[in-house]
Formats: structure tokens, sequence, C-alpha cells
């Protein structure tokens, strides 16, 4: 059996969804976390769940609810399982009302009837349920409370609609409803009812799956006459106002039966509003958690669980390949590949999982909290006048974790020009895997400065991020039409178990990636470095790696660094930022990652590191980035346009910042 | 006008055809259209968005847009 589950955006959707299934997935709280179609198998089996993403309606105006129309129009689903957030009846049900049109069986689950309680609204479940025609069952999604008596429901009683056509919708649209059906009677498998409604709508994809399936000239006619005979008649403004109105008579008289509303009192949330979004503390706040999280992440915390985690490697770890291959007699090529290419390369990437764990988590706590809108919306005006908007700015901070969710999440996005803009200018913010680079260097280099000269570079990534858009928007990307409505959720107590469900979730990619792509490219440095037109086991300067890298090395002489050592690193840094790392500690042999940031002063001055950081930070998309990027804007052109521009800005930025260092006699 | 009013302040909203029509269509999802009542719950600065309570929830809007929307207070 396939179950969708479908509702508005933060109405605790994922959350119902984790409880239900008891898989690991991604619970967050700004509005349209869930970017891709999510499937999870029942708890007790019974069939598949389908998490679509959070809509307030089935006219979709983004592509992320474009999402869930075409999921309505060409998929087949056995049950809708629909959660209400109780505590904003009226905007919920229309919503459902919609869903009950499209005549499939409907279950739902209503959630947040505690918050709706503290609101001094009162909810007849049995009544509110009658009223519908479909089982309403009271859950707590956050704690799981009420979810067996929902899998029962849906598993057991037959949920097919009790009562039809709940909206009367008057005589004349009904007729008009009766006679498109009669055009597209047969041609289709879905609700008649439904596609005429949202025909008369304006829903784009709907217009677009009628017009494949009839002739589309008739369907206007119909359309047309219907608006010309309401506006005489009634007076009405367009047709899609006069169905919502319809609805919303519907609506008010639902919720006025099944539901009892008191006075209120200020929820907390708007009391921490008051701060948190305030004049001119709301930015100021904001810089500092930012501040407080780099502080974390690379010197309270971080930084020495790392520095514990490498003496772990370096020393008993090493240790104990060093005596397993010895009591093996293992040949001295095994001996090296093990020792000098697999330890160096994926210990070295390993020792950094402490603290892109720490990171991740605060990018967790962000979500889960609700902080992430108003940080939308404290950051509009800013993103406003570079041609953005505030909602551009979640895609980014996620884009500090990884790029690759940065991007899918810029679905939620409206507007397509500022959503292709957002997608090119997230491969400039800082992610995890660039952050091992960073450690590195400025532990050998700035180590009275460690979490500066990292926010350095992150804010350098902003600041650049934000020059471009304004840049792209005022020439290659012009769009006259900008949207920012934002929804701003409830703040919410974060629960650690779902945030160390999405810290983990997130952060077990890069452990994979270092099992997977950095172990492969591991060998595969090694061997190139081991290997040379002399033959096995050269000396490295003469090896192939080496001959590589002296291609590209005198191109990086302007910029600071120009080794065959740096070349052939950034060359593996567009697999994996990561595997820049890796490779180094391969290609200058070090046991461990303290004595390569000694080695590493006689290569760099802390001049050229500041700017081999800088050519890290924006030089290219990874690989897996650069894939969602063509996946997303499905334009080969767009992609490669990301990549150059990238490579062509940092070399640019590496090249004035040594340049003009050296001019101002830094080293 | 509507971006007369002060954090705190409170009105009903008269007219809104005068909106971008995107804005209106989000608007209309969350639940604001003619008639309904809002409170104005913070002004951002230098011309920034603000933020709206209708019915117990908050919605950013930008200033532009509050500019066209005819609301009277009550």
């Amino acid at each position: 059996m396939e179950i969708a589950l479908i509702g508005n955006p933060n109405t605790g959707k994922t959350s119902l969804f984790n409880n239900l299934t008891g898989s690991y997935e991604y619970v967050g709280n700004w509005s349209g976390v869930t970017v891709e179609k999510k499937v999870g198998v029942f708890k007790n089996n019974i069939g598949h769940l389908i998490d679509l993403p959070g809509v307030y309606t089935l006219n979709p105006l983004s592509r992320d609810e474009g999402v869930v129309t075409s999921f309505f129009l060409n998929e087949s689903v056995d049950r809708l399982l629909n959660i209400l957030d109780a505590s904003q009846l009226e905007r919920n049900l229309n919503l459902t009302l919609q869903l009950l049109e499209y005549e499939r069986p409907v279950l739902i689950g209503l959630n947040m009837i505690d918050v709706a309680n503290k609101r001094g609204i009162q909810i007849d479940v049995s009544k509110f349920s009658s009223l519908l025609g479909v089982p309403v069952v009271p859950v707590v999604a956050r704690s799981g409370k009420g979810c067996d008596k929902l899998v029962d429901v849906i598993s057991t009683k037959s949920v097919e609609p009790a009562k039809k056509n709940l909206v009367y919708y008057g005589k004349e649209v009904e007729a008009a409803i009766i006679s498109l059906s009669k055009e597209i009677e047969g041609k289709t498998e879905q609700s008649l009812r439904f596609l005429a409604i949202q025909y008369f709508e304006g829903n784009e994809q709907v217009k677009n799956y009628l017009h494949t399936i009839t002739d589309s000239v008739t369907l206007s006619k119909i359309h047309s006459a219907l608006e010309a005979e309401l506006q005489n008649r009634y007076n009405s403004k367009s047709l899609s106002n006069f169905i919502y109105l319809k609805r919303k008579e519907t609506i008010d008289k639902i919720v006025a039966e099944a539901a009892v509303k008191k006075s209120t009192v200020v929820p907390l949330s708007e009391k921490i509003d008051m701060i948190v979004t305030n004049k001119f503390l709301g930015i100021p706040i904001f810089l500092m958690f930012m501040y407080l999280l780099f502080m974390l992440t690379f010197d309270w915390v971080g930084t020495p669980l790392s520095d514990a985690l490498d003496a772990l490697l370096t020393g008993p770890v090493t240790g104990f390949f060093e005596s397993a291959l010895t009591t093996i007699h293992a040949s001295a090529f095994i001996h090296a590949l093990i020792i000098e290419g697999l330890v160096a390369g994926v210990g070295g990437v390993l020792v950094f999982v402490p603290q892109i764990f720490i990171l991740f988590f605060f990018i967790s706590l962000l979500e889960d909290s609700g902080y992430m809108a108003r940080v939308a919306l404290v950051m509009d005006r800013i993103m406003e006048s570079v041609g953005l908007n505030g909602k551009a700015f979640i895609p980014m901070i996620i884009g500090f974790g990884c790029n690759v969710p940065g991007i899918m999440a810029a679905r939620t996005i409206e507007t397509p020009k500022e959503r292709l803009l957002t997608i090119l200018l997230t491969p400039l913010m800082s992610c995890s895997a660039r952050l091992p680079v960073y450690a590195l260097f400025v532990g050998a280099f700035f180590a009275g400065h460690r979490a500066l000269i990292v926010l350095s570079l992150y804010v350098l990534g902003i600041v650049v991020a934000l020059i471009l858009a304004k840049i792209f928007s005022s020439t290659i990307l012009k769009s006259e039409t900008s949207l920012f409505v934002i929804e701003l959720p409830p703040y919410r107590m974060p629960q650690f178990q779902s945030l160390w469900r999405s810290t983990w979730d997130k952060a077990k990619g890069f452990i994979r990636k270092a099992g997977t792509f950095i172990f492969a490219g591991s060998v595969f440095i090694w061997l190139l470095s081991y290997a040379g037109p002399g033959g096995l086991d050269v000396d490295m300067d003469h090896s192939f790696l080496a001959m590589i890298g002296g291609v590209i090395a005198p191109l990086l002489a302007p910029i600071g660094f120009g080794t065959w050592q740096a070349a052939a690193s950034l060359i593996t840094g567009f697999l994996a930022k990561e595997s820049i790392i890796a490779t180094m500690n391969i290609i200058y042999f070090v046991p461990n990652d303290s004595s390569l940031q000694g080695l590493l002063a006689n290569y760099y001055t802390p001049l050229a590191a500041y700017s081999f950081m800088v050519f890290i930070l924006l030089y290219i998309p990874c690989l897996a980035t650069t894939a969602t990027i063509y996946k997303e804007t499905g334009s080969k052109k767009w992609t490669v346009f990301s990549v150059v521009y990238a490579l062509f800005i940092a070399y640019v930025l590496s090249l004035i910042i040594y340049q003009g260092g050296k001019l101002f006699g830094l080293v | 006008m509507f971006t007369s009013f002060k954090a705190g302040e409170k009105g009903k909203i008269v007219d809104l055809s005068h909106v971008n029509h995107l804005v209106q269509r989000r608007l209309l999802d969350l639940g604001i259209t003619e008639g309904t009542e809002v409170c104005v719950k913070c002004v951002m600065p230098f011309g920034g968005p603000i933020m709206i309570e209708s019915c117990g929830q908050c919605i950013g809007i930008r200033r532009k847009e509050a500019v066209q929307m005819e609301v009277v207070k009550v």
C-alpha cells in the first residue's frame, strides 16, 4: 500500500514521518526542508509512506510545490495522510478540501493540539471528523503520541470519504464543472471534479496536463464564459478568487461548528521575536551566534578533540598497522601503500570528523529551532539590494555544511531567476569539506588567531557571493519580479534525539566519503607519487604526480604557491575538497598533521598560505556539487558557467591578495 | 497607510488588489486576504521587511509590498 503524507509547511510532517517509519530522516523547521521525495516503510510493514514537500495549496508557485502537483497528476497513490496544524485550522483546511476533491481515501492526523489549547482553541475531534466525513486522529508528532492509533486506523478502517462534494461552488461553477468533466471523461484516471476545479483556479500544471488530453480551445471557452458570468452576476474579481471564497465559506462553517475559541495570551515565541528580530539587534545577534559557532568548532571544543583523534591515529593505530604488516611479512610495496597511502590519506581526513560534527550540529540547531526563518527575514534587506531575497540566505547557510543540500534547498525560492542565482552562488559558501584545509593551514601559520582567520574566509565567501549576485542580477540574470513572503514558524525547543538524527544524517556523508572517495583517491594519488617514468619507488620529485603538477605550477606562481605539490593537490580537490589534505599527507609523507604543519612552513609563507586558502575557498565546486548544479538547473551552459566563473574569481582574488600583500610588505 | 503603523498596532486589510500578484497569492495561501485583521509585530531598519501577525501566525513581507496594502487601523 502506498500512502502519501501531505500537509502545510511547518506542521510537523517530517517528525510524523520519522515516528511512523522509524527511519533516519531529516527534520527541519523552516518552510520547505523536505526538498526531495522521500519514501519510508511503516514500522509494522503495512506499506510505504511517501513524504511530500509542505504545500499550502495544490496550485503551485515554487518548484518545490510543483513536485506535489505533478505527483498528484502522474502517480497513483492508495491513501492520503493529511497532517493538520490544529492551531491554524482555517489555513490548513484549504488544502484538506482540495485533497478531498481528489477523491482518494483521506485520513487526517491532527497535530499541535497542545499549541491550539494554549491559544485558547478547543477542538471537538469527533464532530470535526463527522463534518469532513473522514477519520481524524489527534497526534503529537514530536513525541510520537497517537501514532499507533494512526497506523491502526490506516491499516484497518476503510477511509473512503463519506461525504462527496463538501464544497458547493454555486450553480454556475457546478454547471461548468459538469460540462468540463464531459470533455475529459474517459481520458484520465484522476478525479474529474478535482481537475475541473483546479483548472478553473488557474493551476498551470493541471492546465498543461489537460491540454495534453483534450482540446485547449474548448476548455478555455468554458473558463472564460464562466468567469464572465460570475463577474456579471456577482461582480466577482476573478474565478480563482470566487472559488477561494466559496471554500472559505465552507471552512468557516466547519471551524465554527467544531472549534471553540477563547481569548488568548501572548505565547513565548513572540517575546523572543521582540529580541532576535529587533530593529537594531537582529544582525548583531546573528553575527554573535555565528562567531560562537566558529569558536566552538575551532577553538573551544573542536580542535582539542581533533588533536586527540590525530594522536590516536598516528600513534596506536599506525603502530597497529605497522606491527600487523610486519607479522604477515608484507612486501615493501604493500607496506608503503598502506602506511604512506591509506593511513596518511584517509586518516588525515578522518581527523576532522569532530569539527564537522560540531558544525553540522549547529546547523541542525538553527533549522530545528525556527531561527532560520528569522535569519531570512533579518537578511532580506541586504539580499534585496543585491537582487536576491532573504530566502536565498537559507541555502547559503546550509551550504556551510555541504553545498549539495544547500543547492537543493534553493527550490523553495519561488522566482526562477532568483533561484538560479542562488544555485550559482551557493558553492561560494565554505562547506565543511574545505574546513580541514583551513584547520591545517591556520594551525601552521596563524595559530594565535585560528577562529578569526577562518571566520574571515567564511565572511569573504559571503561577501564575494553578494557582490557577484549584484553583478549577475544586473547583467545576465535580470528579473523584474521578486517575491518575498515568509512564514515565521513558532520557536520550538529542539529535541536532542531529532537534533542528533539530523546531525548524524548529514555528517555520515563525510565519513562515507572518507571510506570510498578518499580511500580510492588516496590509493591512486599514492600510486602516481610512487611510480614515475623511471619505474616504481622513484624519488617523489620524479614521479608522475610531480610531472602533472609541474605543468600547472607555473600558472600558480603569481598567486604564491607555484609548487607541483600545490598544483597536484588542487587537481584532486575537484573530486572532494578534503582530498587536498589527503594528497598533501601523501606527498609530504609525514606521520601526522602536526608534523605536516611544520613542514609546510618550508613551502609557504603566511601570505601565500592565506592566498592558498582563499583559492581553495573559491576555486571550483566539487564533483558532487557540479553534478547537483547540473541536475537542478538542467542546463549544461549554467553548469559550465558555475565552474568557470569560480575559477576566474578565485585566481583574481588570490592574485590581489598575494601581490597586494607583498606590496604592503607582508610575507 | 500600512507602513505608518508602529509595532504593536492592529489593522484590518481593506484592499490588496495593488499588491504584486504572486505576493497576493502567497498571502492568500497563508489565509491573509481582504477583511483579515493583522498586527504589526516589528519593523526592520533601513527599509527592511516588516513582520505581521494574523491568527497567531507570523509572516514577514517586504516594505514595498506593505506600502501597496490598504489597511485601516482598528
